[in-house]
């Protein structure tokens, strides 16, 4: 065997996988076919653009530099590669109080607004897909969801019933301070002094307004929709 | 395939010497920068696997929060110790495989140490909160053409010598470390032009950074190792490697196999569907290319008992090879879709299994490597085999604990994961056990390597024995029925002494 076909088998060994699943895939999604709505099933009409708030980029960003993916993935699977979706409240919500049960599955579009999707490596931690939607509906109900946010970030095992959380404190991303004139509105309900207030600093309050983003739960149209038809139960 | 037809032994061993006098200097910075960079590596991984079960350890500093650690600690395993070793043995064995001495020394050292504040700046900018978030990708973003630059200034020396080598047969560690040589940057260079320069889909991306992550693994780290193996178990034991066929089968099915796999970590994640099963397809299939290679190589180590038993550089090669069956093994186990897959996707399993090809089979040979290169190149022979064996016995113990949780502590942990009816906090505590294990496995390395590195320093500085007779775990150093007779086996005793391979 020559040099040259050596070199050419492993070129052809190596760029047919290549080509296969890295470039075309890489091409095809880049340049994903737009939704259209279909007025009878989905009630409207023109393109499905998913909607999101906060500040997502920023917050994206804080979440990468401190590994929040180490920990916690960001996927709901079908049904067919794991049970993610029969959890209460992973998914959406069983029983959401408007919109009766709201899990499905993550689709190809819940990533819009962030460069890399952080679908995570393991589950040291519970997943976040929704953990917007939990913190408000479930975790926070009734109260301030960012306010709770800071909270668990600054102390994860704050709340008793969360004495075995392994999650780390992310005390540093809070600054502690003299109270001046009134208290600030995002001050931690505790402190270390009469005085003092732990306030987030700008890369917490980015974080938890991309935290408080993660609600992967809302309407998507019919053929998306993979969920079982309701009425052949 | 050292034996010389055309020159007598006299001559040939002239060649060699000059050979590794030439490469004294790269090898041995190359060695000594890895090894420290894998002593930062195993500090940090104990720090890390030990905030896993103690999340308030060193946790008010920015810089020491887990999210950094732990990217750091892989980080500083692979492109610190994992590529400089690898550039260590790939330079010196293509050099005596193609019988050429170096003649680029300042190129590779310039670039290596270039390399070497590369990782480090890379490893501070991870500390300070510039990752990327992108897994086995954490360097800040100037990073990568920095190591891109250095290691073809490193690599295409050898490339070189190749193409000017004395015609002849093309040996078996040259496939496998040429294939590396050529594999690594394409791999290199699609994953970071695709995830940080144009990225496309973000989901796209993911599955682009888990193919780079398994690409890695068996497209640079295992052929190094498989060639530097080629390489030990004939010339160690002084006979022919066991079968052709059985490497070639080994060695095309690897470079057919292995570029599939990595993406079967997404079953499951909205990306074209038939990329985790293929994905999942190539990395059990991937058995087949293992189990090849395995068996052709320890059926010519164990050729000679006797030799398996005195040298440390087989023996630690043999036990890597052991580790790649082992991996092979666990690649099938772990990654079989609608059985084991679900269960072993985002448990410990993924971490346990790298560590396992990282260090159970990579960094076992690359040390086998590192017996047999060293005293070569320093003309010094190692001090102690009572600190060798330390080191092969405790590296031993903590990548079997490694190994185990890889294999069911994660398999556990997963079967918690997906038993959706009781609360989440189960499947958290079912992994805190294994968490503890994989701490004190860490400390068993970390102990390990102590003795390595210090042995390792002490040759670097040239305080090694002078002498002849190879250290050899069997018999003391001073015996006089040293099973390899008066002259001792070794090149650097000169040519007057030459043995005959």
């Amino acid at each position: 065997m020559s040099f040259r076909i050596f070199i050419l088998g492993l070129s052809a060994t190596f760029g047919v996988a290549w080509l296969t699943v890295v470039v075309v895939p890489y091409i095809t999604m880049k340049n994903l076919k737009p939704i259209e709505l279909n007025e009878a099933v989905d009630g409207a009409k023109g393109i499905f653009y998913p909607k999101r708030t906060g500040r997502i980029a920023n917050g994206a960003r804080v979440y990468a530099e401190n590994g929040c993916y180490l920990c916690h993935t960001q996927v709901i699977r079908p049904t067919y590669a794991g049970n993610d979706l029969y959890r209460d409240d992973w998914a959406g919500l069983k029983a959401d109080p408007d919109r009766g049960d709201t899990r499905r599955e993550t689709n190809a579009y819940d990533f819009f607004g962030e460069k890399f999707a952080q679908v995570g490596v393991s589950r040291l931690g519970p997943d976040l897909s929704n953990l917007g939607r939990r913190v408000e509906s479930i975790y926070a109900a009734g109260k301030d969801p960012a306010n709770w946010l800071f909270s668990h970030l600054y102390n994860p095992r704050n709340e008793p019933k969360r004495y075995q959380s392994t999650c780390p404190s992310f005390r540093f991303l809070f600054v502690e301070r003299t109270i001046k004139g009134n208290q600030s509105s995002d001050a931690l309900p505790f402190s270390v002094d009469q005085n003092v207030e732990i306030v987030p600093n700008a890369d917490a309050k980015a974080l938890v307004s991309y935290l408080l983003s993660l609600k992967k739960d809302q309407a998507i149209p019919a053929v998306l929709n993979f969920a079982p038809p309701k009425n052949k139960g | 395939m050292s034996s010389a037809n055309s020159t007598t032994s006299e001559q040939d061993a002239i060649l060699r010497s000059g050979i590794d006098r030439s490469l004294r200097h790269p090898v041995m910075f190359f060695l000594t920068s890895g090894a420290a960079w894998l002593a930062v590596s195993i500090v940090l991984g104990i720090v890390a696997s030990w905030k896993v079960h103690s999340p308030e350890l060193l946790s008010g500093c920015a810089w020491l929060t887990y999210g950094r650690v732990f990217p750091a600690h892989i980080n500083a395993l692979i492109y610190g110790w994992g590529f400089q070793a690898a550039f260590a043995i790939i330079i010196w064995m293509m050099a005596r495989l193609s019988r050429k001495e170096c003649k680029a020394v300042g190129t590779i050292l310039a670039a290596g140490h270039i390399w070497n504040l590369g990782v480090a700046l890379g490893i501070v900018g991870i500390f300070a909160g510039f990752s990327t978030g992108i897994p086995w990708m954490e360097f800040p973003i100037f990073a990568w053409p920095v190591l891109l630059v250095s290691y073809i200034s490193i690599i295409i020396w050898s490339f070189i010598q190749f193409r000017v080598r004395p015609e002849g047969h093309v040996y078996i560690s040259q496939w496998y470390f040429l294939a590396a040589m050529i594999w690594f940057p394409w791999i290199y260079i699609t994953a970071n032009t695709l995830l940080l320069c144009i990225p496309g889909h973000p989901l796209m991306g993911v599955a682009i950074n888990t193919w780079y992550k398994s690409a890695i693994l068996f497209l640079f780290f295992t052929p190094v190792a498989l060639g530097a193996a080629y390489y030990l178990a004939p010339k160690v034991t002084g006979s022919s490697v066991y079968s052709y066929s059985l490497a070639k089968l080994g060695f095309w099915s690897l470079a057919i196999i292995a570029p599939w796999a990595g993406m079967q970590k997404l079953v499951g994640v909205p990306i074209p569907y038939f990329l985790p099963y293929v994905g999942a397809a190539a990395t059990v299939l991937l058995f087949v290319p293992a189990i090849t290679a395995s068996i052709n190589i320890l059926k010519t180590a164990t050729s000679s008992r006797d030799v398996l038993k005195g040298s440390p550089s087989l023996q630690f090669m043999t036990a890597g090879i052991v580790g790649l069956v082992i991996m092979a093994c666990a690649a099938v186990f772990l990654n079989l879709p609608n059985s084991t897959l679900p269960l072993s996707q985002f448990s410990m399993s993924g971490y346990g299994f790298q560590i396992l090809a990282l260090y159970g089979f990579f960094s076992l040979v690359m040390f086998g490597s590192i017996y047999f290169i060293v005293p070569r190149v320093t003309r010094r022979e190692w001090l102690s085999r009572r600190l060798i064996k330390m080191h092969f016995f405790f590296s031993i113990y903590g990548i079997m604990t490694v190994a185990l949780i890889a294999i069911f502590g994660g398999i556990q942990q997963g079967a918690a994961q997906e038993a959706f009816e009781q609360p989440w906090q189960n499947a958290a505590t079912s992994a805190f056990p294994y968490a503890v294990a994989t701490t004190i496995a860490w400390c068993f390395i970390l102990f390990s390597n102590v003795f390595f590195f210090l042995q390792l320093t002490l040759m670097w500085l040239r305080l090694g024995r002078r002498s002849s007779h190879p250290t050899l775990l069997t018999s003391s150093h001073d015996s006089s029925s040293s099973p390899h007779g008066d002259d001792g086996d070794i090149d650097n005793a000169g040519p007057a002494f030459q043995a005959t391979h």
